[in-house]
């Protein structure tokens, strides 16, 4: 008698991202012998986990064997898991300084941007009286007091005056005492909250010329990792993401500027070859930030929506967002007003942080991982960050890069090298220049591949952007010559540029609008301008007039 | 029934006047704070006659500490002893000149709660409730915490409410009112004295305008009583869902409480209201809640197979629901939340 034949099995695993408002998922399989993603779905997040292995199994069923369909749920149920998430609640700080624009002004941005919300900020000139200012202190609820002022070369009263007004308010309580301040009253201050201890970091603003926050965001950073997520950090989404970016920087020998905006936080990170990696984690820099809906968000915002949707509805969609952001835009209009978001906050990011040499950008997050055309993603990215230069740009459409973070040391490189084909979505590059008079021609392009003939020498005027078709996986040498005084921001004044560049989904991306972007004034035509360039990003790429040599 | 936990933040140095344990009422006291006053000056160094910078090593009190009128704040190696000049709280002292800043503490501030139940934990700047009603949480909001008795001002869940329809037998009451109010009705709701206000939707424009007309009368010092607002469905002109409307005016007369900051209403005495669960099931009543059916109840007739385009463009999981006004649409299933009433479950 014949033994039965073997059942049919799968290698599989599960890549999982919980959101705040969407949960991603992955599932990777070996077929053929090579690892690839197999599947990928996302569901709002308070849904039933066995909704999102249904949905991926019925994804994993057009491809698997027969045999399987049956047992495919379970086998993803029951598959390993790879997860991150993002913190369950974010972490408050009261801030007290000496000038809300200098010291004050630093010591925020550093707490913002390693993930902290700031619940309270008083300073010296914030036109309250010293008791409004103790009262607001005392009622604040807060999980650290955070106090700067001073520059290091000096004894600043103020500066300790501050310290002081934070001790009369905390009083004695338990919560963490800061001070990134003058270096010479870090004693003075210990004092003043005696018996409790008092953390003294480097001053982010240590003179009058000089910005330093690093030492006080990294300080910041292992603090609210200590107080959420004791002993589990690599599973947080923004600590597993900058791991992956640096993974896969180093992996691919290239700069990369990884961004990743979910519903609550954004998540910068610029990581190098060597696979070192800085980040920045915006706890209100989501799609729920405040900073959209505050006064004056909706009118900002209207003006960078090609649509006529009046203030009014932009105001009520951007409210409607942050309330219920496990929804999705039903409507063109709701949609437009989540991607003038989506470039809003981008922008504010690349305010501080600007993406100078940047080989790559990938940008990541549900909004920009489900958008329904590739073209109109690279437009998302462009207008908000304006990439100066040659750059390329990727998305990451299944939100894999986070779990695949939060592997450990030795596993990272081996996971990111095991997906890499699957893992990110190239779109093409981007060539971005400033500067430029209005109307002229700002650069000529010309572009070289072997075996094919030369395009160009394809004209881009200022103020406007084009499309050159280069697929997923072709490479090209591209001539630029620049014209009047459009730059790329290269260190000289080159007036001539020689380059290679990558294929994508979208293609080759001409782009001399300026940077930062320059829109009309007048509403109408400000809205032509802007339907104009959203339909270059969304048409097929034209071949430009070649000539063949 | 079941208790929510409500968090009351209480200003830290205030004094407690309930326990772990106590039953509370709305009103009733459950702090008193002194607050601080316009701090005055005490010159340590001269009086111990010393240096600025020697006299702060002399202190032997630490800014935070509350002080009674005549404390030692330092004191010398030879008795010298500067003491407080009046009651109040230590908030600094400064080496460069050798002054200490004392706040004298104001009148006695009552802490109010604004909500019924049982003292469940205290902590530093905090005391927790357990709240016996039902609770709803809504999406937005505005003003103070307050509590009242619940009046409902419309007819329908998806009319507006006017400002004719607010008169002096308001006063004091919490308004459940429609789908939206004007910037002028919620002023002279304010004006007429009502607690609160429990709206389906408004439009943000309309709050802000509401926001700064309070903030300008706040300045100018013209205004009194607190007023809070809470929106339960959505920005825009949104209805109510028709069961959570008529679960309301069942509870007509019932006091409740609503903490405008924190979206949030309390309804004593009352049953549980229509429950919002997401991932509804065909059959289910449903409620959507992104345009063009915001705020619009149905019933989910399917759930379609396999993803499709929303008309904005994005792929999603559809539903077919079979909206009130009888129309059968495609709703993305992310949109809709099921609705059912507490005996429904």
């Amino acid at each position: 008698m014949r033994p039965p034949p073997p059942a049919p099995g799968a290698e599989l695993s599960v890549l999982v991202d919980i959101g705040s408002a969407w949960t991603k998922a992955s599932v990777i399989g070996r077929s053929r012998g090579r690892w690839r993603i197999a599947a990928h779905a996302a569901q709002p997040t308070s849904w039933d986990e066995r909704e999102l292995w249904r949905t991926l199994a019925a994804h994993l069923a057009a491809g698997a064997d027969r045999r399987l369909h049956e047992r495919l749920e379970r086998l993803v149920a029951e598959a390993p898991r790879i997860e991150c998430h993002t913190p369950r609640r974010p972490a408050r700080l009261a801030l007290a300084a000496v000038s809300r624009d200098i010291s004050g002004a630093a010591a925020r941005r550093a707490a913002e941007s390693a993930g902290w919300v700031v619940e309270e900020v008083a300073s010296m000139d914030d036109d309250r009286s010293l008791a409004a200012r103790l009262g607001a202190l005392q009622s604040a609820g807060v999980d650290a007091w955070l106090v700067s002022g001073g520059f290091d070369d000096a004894h600043s009263e103020q500066a300790l005056e501050m310290a002081a007004l934070v001790a009369a308010a905390r009083r004695g309580g338990e919560t963490p005492v800061i001070w990134a301040g003058s270096a010479r009253l870090g004693a003075e201050v210990g004092r003043l909250f005696e018996p409790a201890p008092v953390s003294l970091v480097a001053n982010p603003r240590p003179s009058p010329d000089r910005s330093e926050p690093t030492a006080l965001r990294h300080h910041l950073e292992a603090l609210l990792q200590e107080m959420i997520e004791p002993g589990g950090s690599i599973h947080l989404a923004p600590i597993s993401f900058r791991r992956a970016i640096a993974a896969l920087a180093e992996t691919a020998a290239l700069r990369i500027l990884g961004i990743d905006i979910g519903a609550r936080y954004a998540n910068w990170v610029v990581a190098d070859s060597d696979g070192s990696a800085e980040s920045r984690i915006f706890a209100s820099g989501g799609l729920s930030s405040p900073t959209l809906t505050g006064p004056g968000g909706p009118a900002r915002l209207t003006r960078l929506i090609p649509q006529s949707i009046d203030e009014l509805a932009v105001a009520d969609a951007l409210q409607n967002l942050r309330a219920r952001p496990g929804t999705v835009p039903q409507t063109e209009e709701e949609l437009a007003v989540t991607h003038g978001a989506l470039r809003a906050l981008l922008a504010q990011m690349a305010v501080d942080e600007t993406p100078r040499g940047v080989d790559l950008i990938i940008g990541g997050g549900r909004t920009l991982a489900s958008i329904p055309n590739p073209g109109l993603a690279a437009q998302l990215l462009l207008d908000g960050l304006r990439p100066l230069g040659v750059t390329q740009l990727a998305i990451d459409p299944s939100g894999a890069l986070g779990p695949l973070g939060s592997l450990d040391d030795v596993e990272i490189g081996e996971g990111i090298a095991t997906v890499r084909d699957d893992l990110i979505v190239p779109l093409g590059t981007s060539i971005v220049c400033r500067g430029g008079r209005a109307g002229q021609v700002a650069m000529r392009v010309t572009v070289h591949r072997t075996g094919w003939p030369e395009v160009g020498p394809v004209e881009v005027r200022s103020g406007s952007v084009q499309i050159l078709p280069l697929g997923r996986g072709q490479t090209a040498d591209v001539e630029i010559t620049l014209d009047g005084d459009a730059s790329l921001g290269t260190p000289r004044r080159t007036r001539h540029v020689r380059t290679s560049v990558q294929g994508g989904s979208v293609g080759l991306v001409l782009d001399a609008r300026d940077v930062p972007l320059v829109v009309p004034r007048r509403s109408d035509d400000r809205r032509s301008v802007q339907a104009a360039w959203r339909d270059v990003f969304l048409r097929e790429p034209m071949q430009a007039p070649g000539r063949v040599e | 029934m079941n208790g929510v936990v409500h968090r009351i933040a209480i200003p830290r140095g205030a004094a407690l006047r309930v326990e772990v344990g106590d039953l509370v009422k709305p009103d009733q006291l459950l702090a008193v704070n002194r607050a601080p006053g316009h701090a005055v000056t005490v010159d340590v160094a001269g009086r111990l006659g010393r240096s600025a910078a020697t006299a702060g090593e002399l202190l032997e009190a630490h800014p935070g500490s509350r002080l009674e009128a005549g404390s030692v704040i330092a004191r010398s190696p030879q008795g010298a002893v500067v003491s407080a000049p009046v009651a109040g709280l230590l908030v600094g002292y400064s080496p460069s000149d050798g002054t200490a800043l004392l706040a004298p503490l104001g009148e006695e501030l009552p802490v109010i709660g604004h909500v019924s139940g049982r003292v469940l934990a205290v902590h530093d700047g905090a005391i927790d409730v357990e709240v016996r009603g039902a609770q709803l949480v809504g999406v937005g909001g505005t003003g103070e915490a307050v509590h009242g008795e619940l009046v409902v001002a419309v007819h329908d869940p998806g009319e507006e409410l006017r400002a004719a329809a607010i008169d002096v037998g308001a006063t004091g009451k919490i308004l459940v009112g429609g789908s939206r109010a004007s910037a002028e009705t919620l002023t002279r709701a304010r004006a007429m004295g009502v607690a609160g206000i429990v709206l389906g939707g408004v439009l943000d424009k309309e709050l802000r305008d509401f926001e700064a007309i309070q903030r300008r009368r706040r300045e100018i010092g013209g205004l009194a009583g607190s007023f809070g607002l809470v929106l339960l469905e959505g920005f825009g002109k949104v209805g109510f869902d028709p069961q959570l409307f008529d679960w309301f005016r069942r509870h007509a007369g019932h006091l409740a409480s609503i903490f405008g900051a924190q979206h949030r209403v309390y309804v004593y005495d009352a049953a549980a209201p229509p429950r919002r669960t997401p991932q509804p099931a065909v059959g289910d009543r449903v409620i959507a809640h992104r345009r063009p059916f915001q705020g619009r109840g149905g019933v989910l007739v399917a759930v379609l197979d396999d993803l499709h385009a929303t008309p904005s463009g994005l792929v999603t999981r559809m539903a077919l629901v079979r909206f009130e006004d009888g129309r059968l649409a495609p709703v993305p299933l992310a949109n809709l939340e099921s609705t059912a009433r507490a005996s429904e479950r």
